[in-house]
């Protein structure tokens, strides 16, 4: 069992250069789906693969595709690249090393789902990755991997870059599409789902750079392959970003269902010296915290949710002794109240509302009653809001509140 | 026409089995049932937005709490509308957005039919927990020619945002910001100037868009509604009148405060005109209210009641000297189908006469949706009477005439005073029924005062030729009474047939009538 997929080239001199990529084996994916498989049996390859999304919610590609009706409206790939999640840097690093083996998953999953334009929506801060990806797309299109007539196989593809302008509400998949329509970028009330009324009205496939980056190597190698480098009901490996008080923070590729506490102490180095664990956030800040006695945990979507936390982008961030948690909760809800869109009012109001309160205890004007309304109003939130955005905030905030209760306590 | 309807499903709403059109929403089909859903950014006339969070039900099988206004009904479906969980959400969505709300009800206008205060009565009544600085925005915002916003009392339903979007498609007005700091505001340059604003205020289920019209003049729980139709324009467009009934210790300068839509699907939908919500001035302004004699008749008096017996006198002298030809009409198409009836029976029919003429205001413009190019709600059903709608023209009006009856106060915006008192002048006598008082009053030698289509009973017939009838929403003022009972009471005076017109006793009975000898008027499902 070989522990890189997605990594495995990284740090390979000129790798984002497409002589460099093919050197490697590169676009032979791509040669493979177009000339011997039929869509059908590239679907079959990815469900059978269990490869789970990347961005967070964990929900199985080759499922969603199969979503997508047969109707002669124009069909529409969206790689979500907006990569906002605090805690998150694993797709900058695919996009920036090696934004072809992005371009073969975006070949191929077209191919399957007969796609002819597909978009990566990207971060607005990524400008320079942004470039690069535009530089590796027009080097595609000269060896004649995008474009028409693609390898002759009748197939046409076209692939656009679209960089966002800075709201974390757009890498949420409805959101992206309206801005991707050049709108606000506000969620959409679901159903109907993206598969069947997406981009334009028409049906589209959203998927995080890191899911599609995964194709190349299911088409490869197999999908009894890809299940071994993960687990059964999950596929493949995982690109975990660890930050926070580590010795060694990084990206780390690791099989689905390594340990965290493998992860914190033996990939990246244990703790900084003089620091000690106090808590951690295992998939990106919405993720539920996980306090330091419970960190033997398996890193995968299941056991995460047994667990009462998920898996999420898998941004690990480490919070040390010496990090107030009332520091960490103003953060959260700082960034919450920040990047609500506005639209419904459950996230609206209160992920303002519980910023305000935990300002106001941070300025040692604490009552006695706050964390009791904390834990209301979050809870008022949670479930109830339009988009995922109000549970993505609820559940740090209810979680940390929870967990570190005591300490909140002694700030009043 | 037969009307395609959906399959019928079954369904519970708490727990009562509800039949359910297959393919509605659970907050339409229980409005259907009479079980209200509180909602506030859903309006009937857009789809779903899913933002307010108030229409949150309980449905078996779904984990989340799912939104009214957008699930669509499967068979079997089982919704609580009123169950526990429900009812925390709904406080919870209130608590939010009563967080940020200003809570100046006491000057608020649209206390009294918030629906955010309504709602807050219904499930809330409970203490603000809110400690917090509120947010400050914009509370004086003037976005169009009568229209204030006030940015913290809004609750970004964004209705009127919609509403700029998808039906005037002006867009004059956004959700700017972001989060908590998000607000309605209107573009850089913007205003919104369209014959459609009016809605704004309307359909604002709050008091962040307000009406100068209204605004500051009374409060609304003062005031009373009646249903109508609004009689500038021949779309006929479904309104309510919303009238101060008075005090007792003072008296108001005026009845009515403000015009709102009333739905009709088949005419205006949900709307009406900006010139047939703030043109209501007429209703109140130079009423005219007590009969005017400018010249001695007789020895009598002429009041109300023996105006159609002295009339009917007047006029049998002419036809018995076989002089009906001297006999002229002016009529106006603010008459109803039924007077106009009656008009067309008594003068055209029975005493053939051949000088009808009408003055009504000039055409104006039609602007693409519903305001028409006539101003006046009735020229169909004078069409379909069998008039023809002849404008005045004076040399012919006054050549040969001895009697004139003219309705309505419009001849005098037709002609100027000169000219009409020339005309005028060479008529022995003149009779005119009016509603408001102008110039005209001088030029006749008596008026009669007459009820408004607000004040009285009938129908109209509108662009479309659809027959819609009315009642009286306000009192006819001092002595005015509707022209179809003095003409009903002249029919029996003058008709050949007597026993005709003792049949007709109200508007319904006259129309009735018509719908035996005019097909047109034959009602649908005769």
């Amino acid at each position: 069992m070989k522990e890189k997929v997605l990594t495995e080239h990284f740090g390979l001199e000129n790798l984002y250069k497409i002589d460099v990529y093919q050197k490697q084996g590169g676009y032979r994916a791509t040669e493979k789906a177009l000339k011997k498989m039929k869509p059908e049996e590239i679907l079959e390859e990815v469900k059978k693969a269990n490869l789970r999304g990347r961005g967070g919610a964990g929900f199985p590609a080759g499922v969603k595709w199969s979503f997508v009706p047969d109707t002669d409206k124009p069909k529409y790939l969206c790689v979500n690249a907006d990569e906002g999640e605090p805690g998150t840097f694993k797709d900058r690093y695919i996009m920036s090393h090696n934004p072809h083996m992005l371009i073969e998953g975006i070949i191929i999953t077209s191919f399957c789902v007969g796609i002819s334009v597909a978009f990566i929506y990207i971060r607005g801060e990524y400008e320079a990755i942004a470039l690069r990806l535009e530089q590796a797309i027009s080097e595609a299109y000269e060896k004649g991997f995008l474009g028409k007539n693609i390898l002759e196989s009748g197939f046409d593809l076209d692939v656009f870059v679209h960089r966002g302008a800075g709201a974390y509400i757009c890498g949420e998949e409805t959101a992206l599409l309206e801005s991707l329509e050049g709108k606000r970028g506000n969620p959409r009330l679901k159903p109907p789902f993206p598969a069947s009324v997406g981009l334009f009205q028409c049906p589209t496939v959203i998927n995080n750079v890191e899911t599609i980056s995964n194709i190349s190597h299911i088409i490869l190698n197999g999908a009894e392959w890809f299940i071994k480098q993960g687990l059964p009901k999950d596929g493949g490996t995982r690109i975990f970003g660890v930050s926070g008080m580590v010795k060694n923070p990084g990206i780390y590729e690791l099989p689905l269902g390594t340990s965290l506490k493998d992860i914190i102490f033996k990939h990246a180095g244990g703790m900084k010296e003089g620091k000690k664990l106090k808590a951690v956030i295992p998939g990106g800040m919405s993720a539920p915290i996980l306090t330091a006695d419970e960190i033997n945990i398996k890193m995968d979507f299941d056991s995460l949710v047994e667990a009462n936390s998920m898996l999420g982008s898998a941004g690990i961030i480490v919070i040390d002794d010496k990090t107030s948690i009332l520091d960490v909760l103003k953060v959260v809800t700082k960034f919450y109240s920040h990047e609500s869109c506005g639209q419904c009012t459950p996230c609206r109001i209160g992920n303002s509302w519980i910023n305000k309160i935990v300002k106001r205890i941070a300025e040692g004007k604490g009552k006695k009653e706050d964390i009791d309304s904390i834990l209301r109003l979050a809870s008022n939130i949670e479930g109830n809001t339009l988009c995922p955005l109000g549970d993505a905030a609820a559940m740090p905030i209810l979680s940390i509140t929870k967990k570190f209760r005591k300490e909140l306590e002694s700030h009043l | 026409m037969q009307e395609k309807t959906n399959e019928m499903i079954k369904i519970f709403i708490d727990k009562e089995p509800v039949d359910a059109e297959e393919g509605t929403t659970v907050l339409k089909a229980a409005e259907r049932a009479g079980i209200h859903i509180p909602h506030l950014c859903y309006h009937p006339a857009f789809p779903p937005e899913g933002s307010c969070r108030m229409c949150l039900v309980e449905i078996e099988g779904f984990p989340k709490l799912e939104l009214a206004c957008s699930t669509v009904v499967k068979e079997e479906m089982k919704i609580s509308t009123k169950s526990e969980r429900v009812v925390e959400a709904r406080k919870a969505v209130l608590e939010f957005l009563l967080a940020e709300h200003p809570l100046d009800c006491p000057i608020c206008d649209k206390a009294g039919d918030c629906k955010l205060q309504d709602y807050y009565d219904e499930y809330g009544l409970f203490e603000s927990q809110f400690k917090e600085a509120k947010e400050k925005r914009e509370k004086k915002l003037k976005i169009g020619k009568s229209l204030i916003l006030d940015q913290e009392r809004c609750i970004l339903c964004t209705r009127c945002v919609r509403f700029l979007k998808e039906v005037t498609k002006t867009q004059d007005l956004g959700v700017f910001h972001r989060g908590v700091h998000s607000s309605v505001n209107i573009y850089e340059g913007a205003s919104v100037e369209n014959n459609y604003s009016g809605n704004l205020a309307e359909i604002c289920p709050v008091g962040a868009i307000t009406d100068e019209d209204f605004r500051f003049k009374t409060r609304s729980w003062f005031l009373k509604e009646g249903e109508s139709i609004c009689p500038l324009c021949s779309r006929g467009c479904n309104i309510l009148i919303e009238y101060h009934p008075g005090f007792s210790r003072f008296e108001l300068p005026k009845r009515v405060y403000r015009i709102k839509a009333r739905e009709n699907p088949e005419v205006n939908g949900f709307w009406i005109c900006d010139r047939g919500r703030y043109g209501y001035s007429y209703l109140d302004e130079r009423r005219a209210d007590q009969i005017i004699m400018n010249k001695k008749e007789g020895e009598n008096e002429l009041t109300c009641e023996n105006i159609s017996r002295h009339l009917g006198e007047k006029i049998k002298n002419l036809s018995s000297a076989r002089k009906t030809s001297g006999i002229a009409l002016i009529l106006h198409t603010w008459l109803s189908n039924e007077e106009l009836f009656l008009l067309h029976e008594i003068f055209k029919n029975d005493l053939k006469v051949e000088k009808i003429f009408f003055a009504d205001l000039p055409d104006g413009e039609a602007d693409g949706f519903l305001l028409t190019s006539e101003p006046s709600p009735n020229r169909r059903g004078a069409q379909e009477i069998g008039f023809d709608i002849k404008t005045v023209d004076l040399g012919a009006l006054a050549d040969g005439t001895d009697f004139l009856l003219a309705f309505g106060p419009f001849l005098s915006g037709l002609f100027s005073s000169k000219d009409l008192r020339g005309a005028l002048d060479k008529i022995k006598t003149k009779v005119l029924f009016s509603s408001n008082s102008n110039e005209l009053n001088s030029l006749f030698d008596v008026v009669i005062p007459v009820a408004l289509i607000a004040e009285k009973e009938g129908s109209l017939t509108n662009v479309e030729g659809i027959v819609q009838g009315f009642q009286p929403v306000l009192e006819p003022p001092g002595e005015s009474l509707p022209e179809w009972k003095v003409l009903s009471d002249l029919g029996k005076e003058l008709g050949m047939d007597s026993k005709f017109y003792s049949e007709f006793t109200s508007p319904e009975a006259i129309l009735s009538e018509m719908g035996k000898k005019i097909p047109f008027f034959k009602k649908k499902n005769d």
